[in-house]
């Protein structure tokens, strides 16, 4: 009984901190706005400016949505694939999504002048490279989590090597900056036509979300996790299913951010420890306020925008070095 | 509950590991599985637990056929303590005890209050209760096998198969957990299928007043199966393992005093 009155507001500020950081964000900008302004575009948008109401809801709140989706989609993806794989150093990229994302990409921008076809592609080759890497690492019927890594690993550099012909295809003055910029990561030109890829991240986070207590057993091992009664074969392809629609659809629209999906779910364990039961939904709130406050943070430093890719890496570590120490680690040592 | 494994043979590709072996446990009981390395022991509990399909025979739980059995079922029947546990994530003792739950748990769901419950007592059972909340990765290697042994107990199973539990322990964590193990044969009712490489677990445990039996593999082949003290005799050791040894008797208790190789 306590413990379920413990658990509840716990439960709700796991689901403010995001919508707060949402909020948040729609108050900075090149468009300067005052704090009524944003309120009267939010809660009366007829009434206000259309310009005003334009900004708050067709600029920034797609920008925001766009970016807590795909922060909560990484990291939890993240969470999942270490548990799963029993490896605490891999991300969301370790069976070569983010390089045939970034390939697809490298294809629409190269022979289709990019645009929608752009989120298409990637999105395709995102989950055509997990496939691939399941079949790489299929030794006799047996698939093992080693196996399955050292398939991503293969596939990863398989797709790096046609991501330098495309590169050294492309031409040098308009496609060539459009593919280095793609791989940095943005939400600049997100518009609600992306929405699209939010099914794929919402199935993919409900379906780590509702076997996250199972991730604990699998981590365990494939033996360990058999004998104490689990369909091993079907939670893991499940949970890896669910991860690869997630950062599939995450990382074809916002470039491939690998630094999410390995930081924020270790920055969870120092906060909550190891279980996933309390780690998948941290990580999930965690991966959207973090990647919303850094999509802000790139729209207001510089008026040209700093790549989210950049600025992930660049605010994230002193914050993973501070937290390294001050928890001392977690029981990692 | 009495296992019964009828007749069963499995071999990895053309490699014979176990070849018509014939075995029962039932409650209470302790049977030891013992041979040289490579003779078959660990692919015996893979085959129980079910990792493997026999390629020959059956394994019958309560007279039903354990491939018959749900996953979680059989981990309803059947808990296991590996011989080796990796750690990767460093759970906590209570959360790594509760994962003994699983079988029980839903799914989409975690373990409730109640499963605590359980685990807890299983902590208090093996004496680590103490440990509760302490990273298990800190835990010395006497205290990890009773990690495992509380996480097996919490699996609320009738037979735990036990692969080479007291490998690298120190004499008083060796003693410790068969003390723990013959209170959970005589008390409890368990039975137990222990894979050792030490004869004189079978003899301490058959000294202590527990229902125990011997089975020596070869080569995946049983050599001979019955009461310890008719069974680890010193030809049979020179037979199954190579070495002269003699089997002293003090206190009641059977020793073994190895003397060559032979």
């Amino acid at each position: 009984m306590c413990d379920e009155m413990k658990r509840l507001p716990y439960g709700m500020a796991l689901i403010a901190a995001p919508v707060l950081c949402i909020i948040l964000s729609l108050f900075f900008g090149r468009y300067t706005m005052d704090f009524g302004e944003v309120m009267g575009a939010l809660f009366t948008p007829a009434q206000m400016p259309s310009q005003t109401a334009h900004v708050v809801w067709q600029l920034r709140l797609p920008r925001a949505l766009a970016a807590a989706f795909c922060g909560s989609a990484l990291a939890v993806s993240g969470a999942a694939f270490q548990g799963v794989f029993r490896n605490p150093l891999v991300n969301s990229g370790v069976l070569g999504v983010s390089n045939g994302a970034g390939f697809g990409a490298c294809l629409a921008i190269v022979f289709l002048g990019g645009g929608l076809s752009t989120y298409v592609l990637a999105f395709v080759f995102a989950v055509g490279a997990v496939l691939l890497s399941y079949f790489a690492g299929r030794i006799s019927k047996m698939t093992t989590s080693m196996s399955l890594v050292l398939g991503g690993v293969i596939v990863s550099s398989f797709f790096n090597a046609l991501i330098s012909i495309m590169k050294y295809m492309a031409d040098p003055y308009t496609q060539l900056p459009s593919i280095t910029f793609w791989f940095m990561g943005s939400f600049a030109s997100i518009n609600y036509t992306h929405f699209y890829a939010f099914i794929p991240m919402a199935l993919g986070i409900a379906v780590i979300f509702l076997l996250r207590w199972r991730i604990n057993v699998l981590s365990m091992g494939d033996k360990e996790a058999f004998a104490l009664g689990v369909d091993v074969r079907l939670c893991k392809m499940l949970i890896i299913g669910g991860a690869t629609l997630c950062t599939a659809a995450a990382v074809c629209i916002s470039g491939t951010i690998g630094w999410v999906g390995l930081v924020i779910p270790h920055i969870g364990r120092m906060l909550v420890g190891n279980d996933n039961h309390r780690l998948i939904p941290l990580s999930i709130s965690l991966g959207a306020c973090f990647l919303v406050l850094i999509d802000l943070l790139s729209r207001i430093l510089s008026s040209s925008e700093l790549p989210i890719g950049i600025l992930c890496a660049l605010v994230g570590t002193p914050f993973f070095v501070y937290l390294l120490k001050k928890t001392k680690g977690g029981g990692w040592q | 509950m009495i296992l019964t494994v009828n007749n069963v043979s499995f071999s990895y590709g053309k490699v014979d590991a176990l070849h018509h072996v014939n075995l029962r446990i039932k409650q209470g009981q302790t049977l030891c599985v013992m041979g040289p390395n490579g003779s078959g022991k660990s692919t015996l509990i893979d085959t129980i637990l079910g990792i493997h399909t026999p390629k020959e025979g059956t394994i019958l739980l309560d007279g039903k056929d354990l491939s018959q059995f749900r996953r979680e079922e059989i981990a309803k029947h059947v808990a296991f303590i590996p011989q080796t546990h990796g750690i990767t994530f460093p759970y906590t003792v209570e959360e790594a005890v509760l994962m003994g739950r699983t079988a029980y748990t839903g799914m989409f769901r975690a373990p409730s209050q109640q499963d605590r419950q359980l685990c807890q007592e299983a902590l208090l059972r093996v004496g680590i209760l103490e440990l509760k909340d302490r990273p298990y990765r800190e835990l010395s290697g006497g205290e990890l096998r009773l990690v495992l042994l509380a996480r097996a107990l919490c699996q609320k199973a009738p037979l735990i198969l036990m692969d080479e539990p007291t490998a690298h322990l120190d004499y008083r964590n060796e003693m410790r957990f068969l003390e723990i193990l013959c209170q959970l044969c005589i008390r409890d009712g368990i039975a137990v299928l222990l894979a050792t490489h030490s004869p004189e677990h079978a003899f301490y445990l058959e000294s202590r007043g527990v229902d125990t039996e011997a089975l020596f593999l070869k080569k995946g082949v049983p050599i001979r199966m019955g009461r310890p003290e008719n069974v680890i005799t010193e030809d049979v050791l020179a037979d199954v393992y190579g070495v002269k040894a003699r089997i002293l008797s003090e206190d009641g208790q059977r020793a073994i005093m190895l003397q060559r190789s032979l």
